[in-house]
């Protein structure tokens, strides 16, 4: 028996397609949700990476592992993570800033 | 472990109490203890230190080896006051042992150490946004709290800014600023200690159950969250907080730690310095202490008459402590670059360029400073495990731990290279034959690491993927003070563990090298209780190529691995294997094969011997179900492996 293939990654959903791991270096964008059971995201809540705030990939590890900047504090996660977090870019206006 | 803080021993019918500023003898009412609150890395160890000096004792909490630093701090009037310096945490949902601790500790519920009277939540402003996540739950304890913003003269200079008064107003706390590293500031934390005072009997047990989530919230989690960053952002909003600009020096030695080549380039370098600081330069100090050690048995022995009394203080107290205290300056010199490393914030990014290599074989970044310690001593090595936040991660880091090649492995090494192993070159004049085998001993030594681990978090400790998250901190400059004061610490416990349990342990063996008694004096080794333990299990080592003073040694040395040298050199008649060290390697190659030799060089690096890592293990895995498995584990790979080496060479 084969198991089921994990639904996020083979039907792609237009609303929550984006994720934090696509996001390229210095783009800030704004975090929809956390794909990741609750005992996987308390730490990431503790920190402040919340639904509504805004993080922005600041520099790539030497694995290729994101580090992104939330609050002023650079966080280093793995991109198994990042993939987990479901993101929206912030309008132009507010990209030139 | 059994130390108890100095606030429970006040006894209120001590008599000895000068009279307190309001004519109460002091002693009649406890100590006031006011606790240390903050995230990791904003600076509140430094904060502790700067109030405390050398009035701080270091000791575990009750059952679990998360280290209690409690300090007394001395105000006007000759008041005093402890102060506990608490694991750094992010939140209390009580994932690690750091959190448990910090939590139980701030409720009340740790025996030993009473209930708060206060708190100083300590956060680095720079980030302050961040740091103030943990000020609602803590507010809601319900205890007089001083918040300190530390790092403040650094917000300063890198043009942020946050207004004090509405700040303090909006959450009701007094609030003081500091810079912990120049002092700045202490006083008026001090100022404030002054102000607190004890609650006769402990504040009273207040049904305090602090998590993540507000009690009686049916909200989910992010919710509840969610919650406490609007407040956090209402706060910082009314203060004014202007965050600071990024820091230049931040950035540009990033750009340089977390390059894609150069980076891992400079991790190499940081780990072969650490090793180069460990092997060479700890050598001269070693050989200081290993003269004094042999200078001043041998005058001992000349001053004292003959007598039993005499040789089980020389050959076994003396020699026995002594091959311990030996290790003291790697063991200082490795905790040196270890603090440097990690109070100058490289630790962190050196722990994020482990990941990718560690999640390949099953551990986590934060599993690299625990291996890397394991180098110098697998004890404090497994207590560094404990900021691993995923609890099997934890298990695998700390069960691997023990096959890096301790510097107690090194004087087994280095005998029966020296004995075995001729000295010639292999590839060109600089690695020569018995470099390359100590290499190969490493290496062998890391490959049972990865292999183990592998293993475990495929079969015991299968776990889905767990996240890896890691705080990059701003770089900084390590205080001295706060590098001396750890050092400190580590000397004395490393001492106390060599004054007790090898003690006793040297003891216990002299003691069976003199009994029975044969025509009034010590009996012939052979026919001592040692000896006769060495023949019982002669059977069992036969297929190693080992005889029964191989197997003397192979049970000595369960209490520390180097005892093996020393014991071999007693069986031998060799006075100490100091002294001609020529003459046991002679005897050495005498009795056994090159095969054997090398099969015992295998079985060294494999099996766990060492009594003081299984009682570490025990205490940090919670019973013995860990340390037994492991200890089995090793041992058998042990003489799997010295078997297969005496077959093959």
């Amino acid at each position: 028996m084969q198991a089921l293939p994990v639904v996020e990654k083979l039907v792609p959903d237009p609303v929550r397609e984006l994720r934090l791991g696509d996001i390229p270096l210095r783009q800030e964008v704004e975090l929809v949700s956390i794909d990741l059971p609750a005992d996987q995201a308390e730490p990431l809540l503790e920190r402040g990476v919340l639904p509504g705030c805004r993080i922005c990939p600041v520099r790539s590890s030497p694995g290729g592992d994101p580090i992104v900047s939330i609050d002023g504090s650079l966080l280093a996660l793995r991109r198994e993570t990042a993939a987990c977090l479901c993101v929206r870019i912030l309008s132009s206006l507010q990209d030139v800033a | 472990m059994d130390e108890l803080l100095p606030a429970s021993r006040v006894t209120p019918d001590d008599p000895a109490g000068p009279p307190g500023p309001d004519g109460v003898p002091v002693s009649a009412v406890p100590t006031p203890l006011v606790a240390l609150v903050g995230p990791p890395n904003s600076g509140k160890t430094t904060l502790f230190n700067q109030l405390t000096g050398l009035r701080q004792k270091v000791a575990n909490y009750p059952g679990v080896t998360v280290e209690k630093h409690v300090g007394r701090v001395k105000l006007g009037g000759g008041r005093e006051l402890d102060l506990v310096d608490l694991p750094g945490v992010h939140g209390f949902s009580a994932r690690t042992l750091d959190e448990r601790v910090t939590k139980n500790v701030l409720e009340g519920k740790v025996p030993g150490i009473r209930s708060p009277d206060a708190l100083v939540l300590i956060v680095d402003s720079t980030r302050l946004e961040n740091q103030l996540m943990l000020v609602e739950p803590v507010l809601e304890i319900g205890l007089p709290t001083l918040l300190v913003l530390n790092m403040s003269d650094e917000l300063e200079e890198r043009g942020g800014r946050v207004d004090d008064g509405p700040l303090a107003t909006r959450l009701g706390v007094e609030i003081v600023r500091t810079s912990a590293r120049t002092g700045q500031g202490v006083e008026a934390v001090r100022a404030y200690l002054e102000s607190v005072e004890a609650v006769p009997g402990g504040v009273e047990p207040v049904e305090r159950n602090l998590t993540n989530v507000k009690a009686g919230t049916a909200l989910p989690v992010v919710d509840a969250f969610a919650a406490r960053r609007r407040l956090v952002r209402e706060v910082v909003d009314e203060a004014g907080f202007v965050p600071p600009g990024p820091s230049a020096m931040s950035e540009r030695l990033d750009a340089l730690f977390l390059h894609r080549f150069l980076g891992p380039l400079v991790f190499l370098a940081v780990v072969l310095l650490v090793f180069q600081s460990i092997f060479t330069w700890a050598v001269p100090l070693m050989d200081a202490i290993d003269l004094m050690i042999v200078t001043s048995g041998e005058w001992l022995a000349t001053t004292l008459p003959d007598s039993w009394f005499r040789s089980l203080l020389v050959d076994g107290v003396w020699a026995g402590v002594g091959s311990v205290i030996i290790f003291l300056p790697q063991i200082l010199i490795l905790f040196l670059f270890l603090g440097i490393l990690e109070d100058s914030g490289y630790m962190a990014r050196a722990a994020v360029i482990a990941d990718r290599m560690m999640y390949r074989v099953g551990l986590q970044g934060r599993a690299f400073l625990p291996l890397l310690s394991g180098y110098a001593c697998a004890v404090p090595a497994i207590l560094a495990a404990r900021t691993i936040d995923d609890e099997r991660d934890r298990l695998a880091t700390i069960f691997v731990t023990p096959f890096m090649t301790c510097s107690a492995r090194l004087p087994v090494y280095a005998l029966l290279i020296a004995a075995f192993i001729p000295d010639e070159p292999l590839l060109g004049p600089v690695v020569g034959k018995r470099a390359a085998v100590l290499l190969g001993l490493y290496g062998l030594g890391i490959v049972a690491a990865v292999g183990t681990a592998f293993l475990l978090k495929r079969t015991l400790l299968k776990a889905r993927p767990t996240s890896f998250l890691m705080e990059l901190p701003p770089y900084r400059i390590p205080a001295p003070r706060t590098l001396a004061l750890r050092l400190l610490d580590r000397s004395k416990i490393f001492l106390r563990r060599a004054g007790r349990v090898i003690f006793a342990v040297t003891v216990v063996l002299w003691t069976l090298t003199q009994f029975p008694r044969s025509e009034g004096g010590a009996p012939e080794m052979d026919e001592s209780a040692l000896g006769r333990i060495g023949h019982v299990i002669e059977p069992v080592i036969e297929p190693l190529g080992f005889d029964w003073r191989i197997g003397v040694g192979l049970v000595t040395s369960l209490a520390a691995r180097e005892v093996i040298v020393g014991t071999l050199g007693t069986i031998y008649g060799v006075e100490t294997a100091d002294e001609d060290p020529e003459a046991l390697q002679e005897l050495l190659r005498r009795d056994l094969e090159p095969g054997a030799a090398v099969g015992l060089l295998v079985f060294f690096a494999f099996a766990l011997q060492c009594m003081s890592t299984v009682a570490v293990m025990r205490r940090e895995s919670g019973g013995w179900k860990w340390p037994a498995l492991q200890f089995t584990y090793m041992l058998l790979l042990g003489y799997a492996g010295a078997f297969v080496a005496y077959r093959v060479f």
